[in-house]
């Protein structure tokens, strides 16, 4: 069997550990910014006072003026998501995470070591941890376990047989299958409101009528196709961190310091060798917020130049100053070298005259005759803040 | 002979696109009429840059974007604090 365990707002959870307290008033995570504003997942009280997830914020603070908005954390939500695969894996089980808060595991292989499936799921709820309200769904297809799962109170265990299954899953609300808010608008129009109104529809019309994720959304609601768990590959611990002495918004510092992590996070020893598949960049924000970026690069690098090439871009998403900078080479590829190339490539004669040209050029005009633009600020208003022109040698 | 090389040379950054003087004769309005001694057919755009008032050096720009009469863009501005023309690329 396959089995879902669920923590619904786990975001909110995340952010909010070390102020438990606040889990018991109105409380919902703030928009991103830069984004629509938003607001994430709620507390239990938020929702008793009508707050929703996705609720534009100016309506959710007029609903429930006491309102508390938490900034997101996301650096803190992926520590514990993955504190807590760790602790399931402690345990023997094979996990694979869906999203933050929602992961599959593999039962089979464990039950008659703890006693069965009521066993396997009692030893899973206790690895997750008190205070993450987590609760766990069984079944034999992944979406009728996460269904299951849903339903589920905090800390309790649902196990669906394959015969209970199409009447388990007949009376649940269409809210539960994976489709965009006019499509359910569009179903509700059609007087269809549960999953098995939609599962009992021929294919071919629904296909017809609400395409591609209606087609899906209707093969879920007969309970999905079997899929077997693919479990996560653990990732490498290599890891570095830059404190500033205060805030810095300044784009030049930020990449000056991703460098230096950059260097830094090469050169450790557990790397050995191997090139970078996977980098993560993060950042503990000015406000108490976080940030942060993954990345999976096209083709495995273990060139300095190359990862800042592509993660510089990313500094400028930073959506306020940063206390500290960090970087996670979270996966690496499997080779420590590559095959030399016979014949140089094209770019790298041309690369060899244009430096043998500037040395050329900074010995008959002298020092300084050869420099680099900086930008500092490019987002200053005043047209001659936002360079420099630097000699380099 | 060769220099001592013992110490750590400086290297200085300047900025760029500094603010260079024009010669700008400006209307009533104080919109641009001429500019290094060509007449501006179109002013595109015009605008205002305050900022650094906190500093010792504030800067209070009136901008206008103006095309002359042979086909040139200029961008110049009005210095208000040092009351004096400049032309600048944006």
């Amino acid at each position: 069997m396959l089995a879902c365990i669920l923590i619904p707002g786990f975001e909110l959870r995340a952010a909010l550990r070390g102020r438990a307290r606040l889990l018991l008033e109105p409380a919902a995570l703030a928009p991103v910014p830069g984004t629509r504003p938003e607001i994430g997942a709620v507390t239990a009280t938020a929702e008793a006072a009508g707050v929703r997830p996705g609720m534009l914020l100016g309506e959710a603070l007029a609903t429930c003026p006491s309102l508390v908005l938490v900034e997101q954390d996301p650096a803190a939500a992926e520590q514990a998501w993955e504190e807590i695969m760790l602790r399931l894996e402690g345990e023997g089980l094979v996990v694979e995470p869906a999203d933050p808060g929602c992961l599959y595991v593999e039962t089979r292989t464990v039950e008659r070591l703890y006693g069965g499936i009521e066993g396997v799921l009692k030893r899973a709820l206790a690895a997750v941890g008190p205070g993450w309200d987590a609760r766990a769904g069984a079944a034999d297809r992944k979406f009728a376990a996460l269904a299951a799962a849903s339903v589920a109170r905090a800390g309790q265990i649902l196990v669906v047989s394959s015969e209970e299954t199409p009447t388990f899953l007949a009376p649940l609300p269409l809210g539960i299958l994976p489709l965009g808010r006019e499509r359910y608008e569009e179903l509700e129009g059609l007087g269809i409101r549960t999953v098995g109104q939609l599962a009992a529809l021929p294919g071919t019309a629904v296909a017809e009528r609400l395409g591609s994720d209606g087609r899906q959304a209707w093969h879920l609601a007969r309970g999905g196709g079997r899929s077997r768990i693919r479990p996560r590959r653990p990732p490498a611990e290599i890891a570095e961190r830059l404190e500033f002495p205060e805030p810095v918004d300044n784009e030049l510092t930020l990449r000056r310091a991703l460098g230096a992590l950059v260097e830094r996070a090469l050169g450790r020893q557990e790397r050995g060798g191997r090139a970078v598949r996977k980098v993560a960049l993060s950042a503990r924000l000015v406000g108490g917020g976080s940030w942060r970026r993954t990345l999976t690069l096209r083709e495995p690098a273990a060139d300095r130049d190359r990862l800042r090439v592509a993660l510089g871009p990313k500094l400028a998403e930073l959506p306020a100053p940063v206390t500290s900078l960090g970087l996670e080479l979270q996966e690496l590829a499997e080779w420590t070298g590559r095959q030399l190339e016979l014949v140089k490539a094209e770019g790298a004669e041309l690369q060899s005259r244009l430096k043998e040209g500037l040395r050329q050029v900074r010995s008959s005009v002298g020092a300084g005759a050869v420099a680099t633009v900086v930008e500092v600020a490019p987002w200053s208003r005043i047209p001659e803040h936002r360079a420099l022109f630097v000699p380099r040698d | 002979m060769v220099a001592d090389s013992g110490a750590p040379r400086a290297v200085r950054s300047q900025r760029l696109n500094e603010p260079r003087p024009a010669l700008v004769e400006a209307g009533f309005d104080g919109v641009p009429r001429r500019v290094d001694r060509r007449a501006v057919a179109l002013v595109r755009e015009e605008w205002r840059v305050v900022d650094r008032w906190w500093t010792e050096e504030p800067v209070h720009r009136r901008y206008f974007d103006t095309v002359l009469e042979d086909g040139r863009c200029a961008v110049v501005f009005y210095d208000e604090a040092g009351r004096s023309w400049f032309t600048q690329k944006t």
